[in-house]
């Protein structure tokens, strides 16, 4: 077992003269979720189609599973679940048989096929409409169905291209838990998203693409700390004075008093509101208001690439 | 990882795998297909409604001294054999395409199977299909009178030579949808491909009353020479011919499906 479950060296794919990813070297530790962020273009499913040995890389290289995928395509593709970006339309077949047959194509053997088809279904929700044509499933019961079969030969990788488009709030939440159950498990996952919130609520570690290019890498904290910290922002008659009481403490990092404003600048705003309020009173100040900023990955993401997030409102 | 998970099946293994990817795969065509009803019903009898209202209605009109016979349906069977053939080669590789355009196809090249399995479950399936489309046919034209020279074993020929003209033409517009851009080109390029390949040969006029260019052309078409040999089983009778165009079009679809699995072992044409 080595500790990456991908892992890409200067991994790059031209398509005429543009490149769509170039000098790409990401590294996903095994049991981790790892998200892939950036605007459209940026890379994120030519990246994915490589690691899926659908497209041959015009330079570097890449493992999964610790199989190099030009070498061993074919042995890579036994240790990935992939859920492509398109939905996998399977006109006239129903969700049992859709799902029987992509068992059969991963090669599970004919007496757990059917048990293995049952489990995945159930697990996400799918059982009521089984043995309903997919042609008449909602857009989210289809993507649902796409997760399942991706579950279906418990694949090392699950590799998710913008799993949750098109998906109501529950069915998000839904897929999110069934992504951390699965790393919960032990399993490793790349997602590409355009959903910021998605990513900070699933990855452990992210990657901003921008142009093909690694822009940058860490978890969301990280980032986030990376482009500003967060603020407990108090409203007063006494600044000042609230000023003076919260310099010295040990968890204050900097305090700016701007006329009746004491923004006090600290590691986790959340948990350092109530404290500074204990403060204010203790000071005898009497508060007008108290609110609390902090950087979200949605300024990580502006900061990085000078765009807005593609699946921000 | 260990090494066992890595490693190659055995020989036995990869065979049975080999069977289940390729059952599985003919599964997903048949329940397609027989989904769509009306898509079905029309697919198995328009060959043979074409048999009835061409070989009764356009026969009363020819000149039995041009075509050689006077038996007009039992002529022009081997064409209307031909035109299902090229309409089912087409109408073969549609399936794929939308595989293509939908996404489904790069998720099917994504899993452990080998990427000849697609291409060979949609050859077999086609040929499935035009051998179903063709008994019928022969039927029909047995209950409109035709006599059939070489009797029963003959039709088993006339038969396997249209299953060898599907293999090949089929293969062909596989590749074509595999690298074509889109549906736009492929149909395109497949609705501009069948008339003539279906006219510029001995379909329905013998090579004799064709003016000299257009017999030359017809000569290069690998359709005159599946017409040729099903005309002489059906008309003619048994002759040492036969042998020299069995092997021909056996050459011919070797070639096409060579070719065509070439072309799948390359990236997929178009848009991702
Ligand atoms: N088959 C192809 N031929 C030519 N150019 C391509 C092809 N596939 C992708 N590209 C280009 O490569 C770049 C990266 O595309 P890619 O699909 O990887 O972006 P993405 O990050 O997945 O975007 P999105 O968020 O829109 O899904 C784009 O400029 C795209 O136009
Ligand atoms: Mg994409």
């Amino acid at each position: 077992m080595t500790g990456e479950a991908i892992t890409t060296t200067g991994l790059g794919r031209v398509f005429g003269d543009r490149h769509a990813v170039r000098d790409l070297d990401l590294r996903v530790p095994t049991g981790q979720v790892m998200g892939l962020l950036g605007p459209n273009g940026a890379g994120k499913t030519t990246t994915i189609r490589m690691l899926t040995t659908l497209l041959a890389p015009t330079s570097g290289s890449a493992r999964v599973a610790g199989l190099d995928v030009r070498r061993y395509p074919a042995r890579a593709r036994r240790h990935i679940g992939y859920v492509p970006q398109e939905k996998g339309v399977r006109h006239l077949l129903t969700g049992r048989e859709s799902a029987e047959i992509e068992a059969d194509l991963h090669h599970i053997p004919r007496r757990e096929r059917d048990r293995r088809v049952t489990e995945v279904l159930d697990l996400l929700g799918l059982l009521p409409d089984a043995d309903r044509l997919v042609s008449e499933y909602s857009g989210g019961l289809q993507r649902r169905l796409d997760l399942a079969c991706g579950l279906l030969h418990r694949p090392d990788v699950l590799i998710l291209d913008e799993p949750t488009l098109g998906l109501d709030v529950p069915s998000r939440r839904q897929v999110w838990d069934h992504v951390r159950q699965l790393r919960d498990g032990g399993g490793t996952v790349l997602l590409a998203t355009n959903y910021l919130d998605e990513a900070d609520a699933l990855c452990d570690r992210v990657t901003i693409l921008d142009r093909g290019r690694e822009v940058v890498t860490g978890t969301p904290a990280e980032l986030k700390r990376k482009v500003g910290a967060d603020v407990v922002v108090v409203r007063t008659r006494q600044p000042d004075r609230l000023g003076r009481a919260l310099a010295g403490l040990p968890w204050v990092r900097q305090v700016k008093v701007v006329d009746a404003d004491v923004s006090v600048f600290v590691a986790d705003a959340p948990s350092a509101l109530p404290a500074v309020m204990a403060e204010a009173r203790r000071h005898d100040v009497a508060v007008l208001r108290a609110t609390y900023e902090r950087p979200t990955l949605d300024d990580v993401f502006v900061h990085f690439t000078g765009h807005v997030a593609a699946g921000a409102q | 990882m260990t090494v066992a998970s890595g490693a190659r099946p055995a020989r036995a293994t990869r065979l049975g795998q080999w069977a289940q990817e390729l059952r599985a795969l003919l599964r997903r065509w048949y329940l397609q297909l027989v989904r769509e009803r009306a898509h079905l019903v029309l697919t198995l009898c328009q060959p043979a409604f074409w048999l009835v209202f061409f070989g009764l209605g356009v026969g009363g009109l020819v000149d039995h001294a041009t075509v050689g016979t006077d038996d007009y349906t039992g002529f022009i069977l081997p064409g209307v054999i031909g035109s299902t053939v090229i309409g089912s080669a087409i109408s073969g590789a549609v399936p794929l395409l939308w595989d293509k355009e939908t996404g489904y196809l790069h998720k099917l090249l994504s899993m452990p199977i080998n990427r000849g399995s697609v291409l060979l479950s949609r050859l077999l399936f086609q040929v499935v299909v035009t051998g179903v489309q063709v008994a019928f046919i022969l039927l029909v034209a047995v209950v409109l009178g035709v006599r059939v020279a070489t009797g029963f074993p003959g039709l088993l020929l006339v038969s396997l030579v249209a299953a060898l003209l599907t293999v090949a033409l089929t293969a062909v517009f596989l590749a074509l949808a595999y690298h074509g851009p889109g549906h736009n080109t492929f149909f395109t390029v497949s609705g501009f491909a069948a008339l003539p390949l279906l006219l510029a040969s001995n379909a329905f006029v013998p090579l004799a009353a064709m003016p000299g260019w257009m017999a030359a052309v017809a000569r290069l078409n690998p359709l005159t020479y599946a017409n040729e040999a099903s005309r002489q089983l059906v008309l003619g009778g048994w002759h040492p011919r036969l042998v020299g165009y069995l092997v021909g079009l056996s050459l011919f679809a070797a070639v096409c499906v060579t070719a065509a699995s070439l072309a799948f072992r390359k990236q997929a044409g178009g848009a991702p």
